[in-house]
């Protein structure tokens, strides 16, 4: 019978037949009960989750083929392809990689350019432009290991590199792509007192600016040749004393006392320079080297609403949104960059579709101190105008995060820790999902949604809609201080007709570059600075502060800006679930109002 | 095994069957309660309820427009009801229509914590209509509010469009989560808070 009962689960097709052949009653009860149990355990074996298979090849070494020379660099060998490692290519290829104390963001410098990239972050941005790779970043042997096509995106389209893997040897072979011949054609423009230079090419050249050469913008071409134009071009113009073309270098030649800016124009590809006298009134100091601990605002981050397909507003008159928020964000990163000094960040410079998601990370990865995302407003019925900023209504639903937010607004002036009692809520703070890290800036946010506010309604006289609250996407995520304004009422035919007129936007763009240098001079604890030609604004009283008198130097910061890196910087940006079913809630301040109370 | 034997395994597995059938009818049956049933079937017909809809109003908010509608006592009937006659516009003058004459409530579901989720179907067009912030709110929020502050068993509303949650309506309100209501949306933050 032993023999039996061992002989039983032999097969599960014959179960029947075999117990069948089982006569004693007390051995084919249990038995069946067997039979009946067993789908049950083969199917829980089946839902159990398995280990994640091993990264095939990790602490690998491939073999790089560069100008004759074979350099060991470590290679990872993903399902998706190949990670190298960067440390031993960037020592190959030159440029430089710098990260933040953290590991969570990384800048390699490439022909003049910046790349930054973030590991678990598939999108990086090279310069302005914003690119997916592949597969995200990872810490790895050699340093962050990244996938070839980064490789071909960054010193293949920077450098004019050519990267080739060959999975059956294990060898990645780089090679000088061969130089392009493009004719260049140059323009100046003199026009209110401001030169316009620009260079049109073919195609984007590889290049890099030299602005360390006194007196003169250089644009060094790397792995391209110009063909200079004939006869060549005579300039004569106030601000410029003269325009060298050569095969390997565009030499322009300033007039002392003057200043540049560049920027980039596509279809075709144009790299402009407005050339203006230097501005009798500087903004503030430079600020400190980057790594200082001290509070301050450095890169600020602007998000031209909406684009591509997504229009956003349309006007009676036809004026999109996304064509005139890119133009404002445009004008105001010029403005910025004349009387401030900051790095200005725009998150599209092109009429492209972005996702929201994508819009906080480039913030994020560029370790920006402001985020302000510009916006023009519509409305159904009739009568809505003027201007209002917003801030995000949390969406703290779980009573862990509304203690963290609450513990957040709640701190006292000058920075100081949370009181006692406060301290679960900020070891709470570190559990809380990356899409409420706006939580931890809420103060500051509605802080600098105050002076934005307040500048407009001091600049126009505009009808003054206030500041408020709302759960809106793209603030969502944001590590740090950040605010949407609306700049206007497109659905409002004499608005929309406003705000088609430049002077119009540069007084708006004044107001807006005037709050960022008060909110910034706040921070970083200086006296106020009036923009160019324009007086200062009253500083406004910091929320629970009396106004200083216009006078006395800006209140020191209720609390500086947090740190980024508490709890959602390096946090995957995409692929993250989507909803997560908690309700739109109302913040744990006591004098907000804003969508998503509870009734 | 013997022939009886046999047959009385079979007709334990055909009692079990049935009894269980029976047990998962008769629960269904006493979770709803037979008087719930009662109600909804005396409740065909309905009964005039008034009700207050929330419609875009001038200036960029909401306003509230007293109507009776025809309603069973039925929750879902009830968002159902309210969400047609807000499609259907305003029967006030200065107030707007929230949302294109040709979008139309494609499904209701209501879930046992509260949540209404509303589907919105606009035929011949993957995506909603454009517009800016304040616009959106008053689209999002004249369903929420005119859901959640008239029927009670809706204390969220989350709203889907064509049959799918989408990040945002066109670009600025999160809608990866319910909304509770709000009479006000959009109020500024009193200027003493500033």
């Amino acid at each position: 019978m032993a023999g039996e009962a061992v002989a039983a689960p032999a097969r599960w097709s014959e179960g029947g037949a075999i117990l069948s052949g089982v006569k004693h009653r007390r051995i084919r009860t249990p038995l069946t009960f067997l039979f009946l149990l067993l789908p049950v355990l083969v199917a829980a074996q089946g839902e159990r989750p398995q280990a994640p298979p091993a990264a095939a090849g990790a602490g690998a070494r491939a073999t790089v083929a560069l100008e004759g020379r074979e350099i060991p660099v470590p290679v990872t060998i993903n399902p998706s392809g190949p990670m190298f490692g960067l440390v031993p290519l960037v020592d190959a290829l030159g440029g430089k990689l710098t990260s933040d104390e953290a590991g969570e963001s990384f800048t390699l410098r490439v022909a003049d350019k910046d790349v930054v990239l973030g590991p678990g972050n598939a999108i990086i941005t090279v310069g302005d432009a914003i690119i997916s790779v592949s597969q995200p970043p990872a810490p790895g042997e050699g340093g962050l290991q990244v996938p070839v096509d980064f490789l071909r995106k960054t010193y293949g389209d920077l450098l004019g590199y050519a990267f080739e893997w060959h999975p059956e040897t294990n060898r990645l072979t780089i090679a000088q792509r061969e130089t392009r011949e493009m004719a260049v054609m140059l323009d100046v423009v003199h026009l209110q007192g401001m030169t316009t230079v620009v260079l049109q090419f073919p195609e984007e050249p590889r290049y890099q600016i030299d602005r360390q050469q006194p007196g003169a913008i250089v644009v060094q071409m790397l792995a391209d040749r110009l063909t200079p134009p004939s006869p060549p071009k005579v300039v004569q113009d106030p601000l410029v004393q003269g325009v060298t073309i050569e095969p390997q270098q565009v030499r322009i030649q300033l007039v002392a006392g003057t200043q540049a800016e560049s920027y980039i124009l596509q279809n075709p590809f144009r790299l402009v320079f407005d050339i203006h006298p230097t501005s009798a009134v500087e903004g503030p100091a430079a600020p400190s080297a980057p790594g200082a601990e001290a509070p301050g605002v450095r890169t600020i981050v602007i998000d031209p609403g909406h684009g591509g397909a997504e229009t956003g507003a349309i006007g009676p008159g036809g004026v999109q949104e996304k064509d005139l928020t890119l133009q404002l964000a445009r004008e105001l990163e010029a403005k910025l960059s004349q009387h401030l000094s900051v790095r200005v960040v725009l998150t599209r410079n092109e009429d492209s579709i972005l996702g929201l998601s994508d819009r906080t990370a480039i913030a994020n990865q560029n370790k920006a101190d402001l985020f302000v995302s510009i916006h023009l407003n519509s409305s159904l019925g009739s009568g809505a105008y003027g201007t209002e900023t917003y801030f995000l209504s949390p969406q703290a639903t779980d009573p862990r995060a509304e203690r963290s937010a609450a513990a957040e607004n709640a701190a006292p002036a000058g920075g100081a820790p949370p009181a006692a009692g406060d301290a679960a809520a900020q070891q709470d703070l570190q559990l809380i999902l990356w899409d409420l890290a706006q939580a931890h800036h809420m103060a500051e946010s509605q802080r600098f949604a105050n002076m934005i506010q307040g500048e407009l309604n001091q600049t126009l006289q505009l009808k003054d809609r206030g500041v408020k609250q709302a759960p809106f996407r793209v603030l969502v995520g944001a590590t740090m201080p950040a605010v949407l304004v609306e700049l206007g009422f497109l659905s409002n035919p004499d608005e929309e007709k406003k705000l088609q007129d430049p002077a119009y936007r540069d007084q708006l763009v004044e107001a807006l570059s005037r709050a960022i240098g008060r909110y910034k001079a706040l921070v970083e604890n200086k006296p106020e600075q009036p923009s160019a030609g324009q007086p200062a604004a009253p500083p406004q009283a910091a929320p629970g502060r009396p106004a200083a008198p216009p006078s006395a130097p800006a209140a020191p910061p209720a609390k500086p800006p947090a740190k980024m890196g508490a709890v959602a910087v390096g946090a995957p940006l995409r692929g993250r679930p989507g909803g997560t079913g908690r309700p739109h809630r109302a913040a744990p301040t006591a004098t907000s109002q804003r969508i998503g109370r509870p009734a | 095994m013997s022939r009886r034997a046999a047959s009385f395994i079979l007709g334990f597995a055909l009692a079990l069957l049935v009894g269980g059938g029976l047990w998962w009818w008769l629960s269904g049956r006493l979770h709803r309660g037979f008087g719930a049933s009662g109600q909804e079937a005396a409740g065909q017909e309905g009964e005039r309820v008034a009700f207050n809809l929330y419609f875009p109003g001038a200036g960029g908010g909401l306003q509230a427009e007293a109507r009776e509608l025809q309603v069973t006592g039925a929750p879902k009937d009830r968002i159902r009801k309210l969400v047609d006659a807000l499609l259907a516009g305003p029967q006030t003058k200065g107030l707007a229509r929230p949302f294109p004459e040709d979008v139309a409530l494609g499904s209701v579901q209501l879930s046992r914590d509260g949540v209404a989720y509303v589907d919105l179907r606009w035929p011949d067009h993957q995506d909603p209509p454009p517009g800016g912030s304040t616009e959106e709110i008053q689209r999002v929020y004249s369903i929420v509010d005119s859901v959640a502050l008239n029927v009670p068993e809706a204390k969220q509303v989350a709203l889907l469009w064509n049959g799918v949650q989408r990040e945002t309506l066109s670009g600025h309100l999160d809608l990866t989560r319910p909304f509770v209501p709000d009479r006000a949306p959009a109020q500024a933050v009193p200027a003493a808070s500033r």
